[in-house]
Order: C-alpha cells, then sequence, then structure tokens
C-alpha cells in the first residue's frame, strides 16, 4: 500500500484541538472500495443472469422467437454507442493524470452525450415495442386475452424489460455521477494528482459496459438469423 | 506495472480496435459460422470483450490483490448458479410451478 498521510486536527465543542491521523490521497483504499461496491453490483445482475438462464432452458424455442422481434440495428448502435463512450471515458482520465484537465472535462460531456444517446436510442426502441403491443402490462403479455404471444415469450420480454431497464437506471445514474465530477473539477477538488473520484467514476462506467456486452448477446443475437441453434417462429 | 504506464492513449485506441472486430464477430455470426451453436458462440465472444475490458480499460493488469478479489466474486457466482443448476434439475413442482411448460399446458387445456 502506497498510503500518504498527514496529521491533522478537529477542534472539540469545548475548543480544545485533537490531533488525529488522517488519510489522504490513499488510491489503494479508494480503489479497493469500489471495486467492493461493484462486486455487489456483479452479484445483483448475476442473480439476473442466472434467472434468464433458467427460464431460457424451459422454453429455449420461445426464448429464440421474442429474441428474433428484437429491433438489432438499434441495439447494435447502442452496443457501439457504449464502447465509444468508455474510450472517452478513459481518455478522460488519462488526460486528468497528464494534467490536461480541459480536455479531459471535454471527454467527460462527450461520454455524458454518448450516455444520453444510448438511453434517447432506448426510448425509441422501447416506444416502437409499446406500438407493437410488447411491453409490461399490456394484454399480449397478459395470459388469456386473445392475442397472448405464449408463457416462454413473456417470460423473455420480463427479463428483456427489467434487465435492459436497471441498465437503463445504471446510464442515468452514471449521467448523474459525471455531473458531479465535472463540479469537482471545477472546483479544484478533483486534481491531475487527487483523481480517484475520476478513476472510480471510469470504473463505474466500464461496469456499466461490461453488463452491456453480455446483455446485448442474450437478448439480440440468439434469434439472430436463420439458425437452427435459434430456430425462427412466427415472424 | 503501475496503472498509470498501462493507461496510455495508445493501449486505449488497440483495445477499443479489438472491441469493435469482436462486436463485428458478434454480428456475422448467427448466420456465417456455428450457426447452430448461437448461444455458446455469442457467449465466447463476450468473454473475450469482458476480458479485455476488465484488464485494460479497468486496469486489473498488474493489480495482484483486486485481482484475486474479482476472481473470488466470480468464483462465489459461479458456486450460486451451480447450486441453482443442481436444485432446478431436480424440480419437484412441474405440474403447478406457472414457469414451466407443464403448468402452462395444463391451463391452456382447462
Amino acid at each position: 500500500m502506497s498510503a500518504h498521510f498527514e496529521e491533522e486536527y478537529v477542534v472539540a465543542p469545548d475548543g480544545t484541538e485533537h490531533k488525529v491521523q488522517a488519510w489522504q490521497n490513499d488510491t489503494d483504499a479508494g480503489k479497493l472500495g469500489f471495486w467492493l461496491f461493484m462486486f455487489t453490483e456483479v452479484m445483483m445482475f448475476g442473480a439476473m443472469f442466472l434467472s434468464l438462464t433458467y427460464y431460457f432452458t424451459l422454453h429455449t424455442q420461445d426464448f429464440f422467437a421474442a429474441s428474433h422481434g428484437l429491433n438489432r440495428v438499434l441495439g447494435g448502435t447502442n452496443t457501439v454507442i457504449l464502447l465509444i463512450s468508455a474510450l472517452t471515458m478513459g481518455l478522460g482520465l488519462v488526460k486528468m493524470k497528464k494534467g490536461d484537465i480541459k480536455t479531459a472535462k471535454l471527454m467527460i460531456w462527450a461520454t455524458i452525450f454518448l450516455a444520453l444517446l444510448f438511453l434517447g436510442i432506448k426510448a425509441v426502441e422501447w416506444t416502437a415495442e409499446y406500438h407493437h403491443g410488447i411491453f409490461l402490462g399490456l394484454p399480449n403479455l397478459q395470459a388469456g386475452t386473445e392475442h397472448y404471444i405464449g408463457h416462454g415469450q413473456t417470460l423473455f420480454f420480463g427479463m428483456y424489460f427489467t434487465m435492459t431497464g436497471l441498465h437503463g437506471f445504471h446510464i442515468l445514474i452514471g449521467v448523474g455521477i459525471m455531473l458531479w465530477l465535472l463540479k469537482r473539477i471545477n472546483s479544484g477538488k478533483v486534481t491531475p494528482e487527487h483523481n480517484i473520484l475520476h478513476f472510480n467514476i471510469t470504473l463505474y462506467w466500464d461496469l456499466v459496459h461490461l453488463i452491456w456486452v453480455f446483455v446485448f448477446p442474450l437478448f439480440y443475437m440468439i434469434g439472430a438469423g436463420d439458425v437452427t441453434g435459434g430456430a425462427v417462429h412466427g415472424h | 506495472m503501475d496503472t498509470s504506464t498501462q493507461s496510455s492513449e495508445g493501449l486505449y485506441y488497440k483495445i477499443l480496435i479489438g472491441l469493435l472486430v469482436l462486436t463485428a464477430i458478434t454480428f456475422i455470426q448467427p448466420s456465417m459460422f456455428l450457426t447452430d451453436y448461437t448461444v455458446g458462440a455469442q457467449m465466447f465472444i463476450a468473454v473475450i470483450k469482458a476480458w479485455l475490458i476488465v484488464m485494460f480499460y479497468m486496469h486489473l493488469k498488474g493489480e495482484k490483490l483486486i485481482g484475486i478479489f474479482v476472481l473470488s466474486t466470480l468464483a462465489i457466482v459461479a458456486v450460486f448458479f451451480t447450486i441453482v443448476g443442481l436444485d432446478v434439475t431436480s424440480f419437484q413442482y412441474q405440474d403447478i410451478s406457472p414457469i414451466t411448460k407443464e403448468a402452462v399446458h395444463a391451463v391452456s387445456h382447462h
């Protein structure tokens, strides 16, 4: 551990000063703590991937059929957008470490723009699905109704909206903390020497990207093409 | 290895190209190769992409302590998957569970 610590003083209500040992710029602890938080994220999404895998084994052909109906162009576009946003965020950190704060901030703004673009495309996609009658709560996903798409496909779309929705929520949180990071940079609290906040937010964004790396093929690609491994029905 | 030396701009661009190529392969795979094993092929590509992201974008290369933590977490997740897998292979409520085919057929026949 390469922690650097200095003495600090706190003042008690009666006015007396007490020497305390404060840890400053302890990047190792900062990194480790953030990784611990990210493990909880892995556990949460891991449980969802586990449910998805189980439902897939129960209703394999229905999952292929439902996946075939998703818009791969929009899903793929979002994949590339997220990929480039991981680059801009990473380059921002490199620039910050090199002392080029202006470019670092520009890179963070570029990441925010790409994140919002991702959410916009996701909104377009969900709206189209809603107009096709595929959305949580609509009759097509309710057993016993005339146009019910079936139990397997309902499970697929239930997982699809839940997981892409939760992922989208993480994107939104990411935009929020990036704006907070910009505020901290502007106020001089994040500097080229003290960049652990920038480092951890970049890690968070990579995690969001990482989750999408698995979400995209499991929902969009398993039913792509006229494949025997993903037999297409009714589309 | 020091994280600052890893995070050079050139490395970021190289990894980007690698990830873009793998994304392109993700798109062409279902109609070009291993078409009978789409799910397995897609997951294999995703694992390679994840490895690149974790090692280089998330700076895990050279981070021994955090690397051990990540592997431990993945091992715990694998234990969950295994236990649930063992459990569902001997599922006792096929006829009444709302998630199984048997129960769906029973409902549709009523």
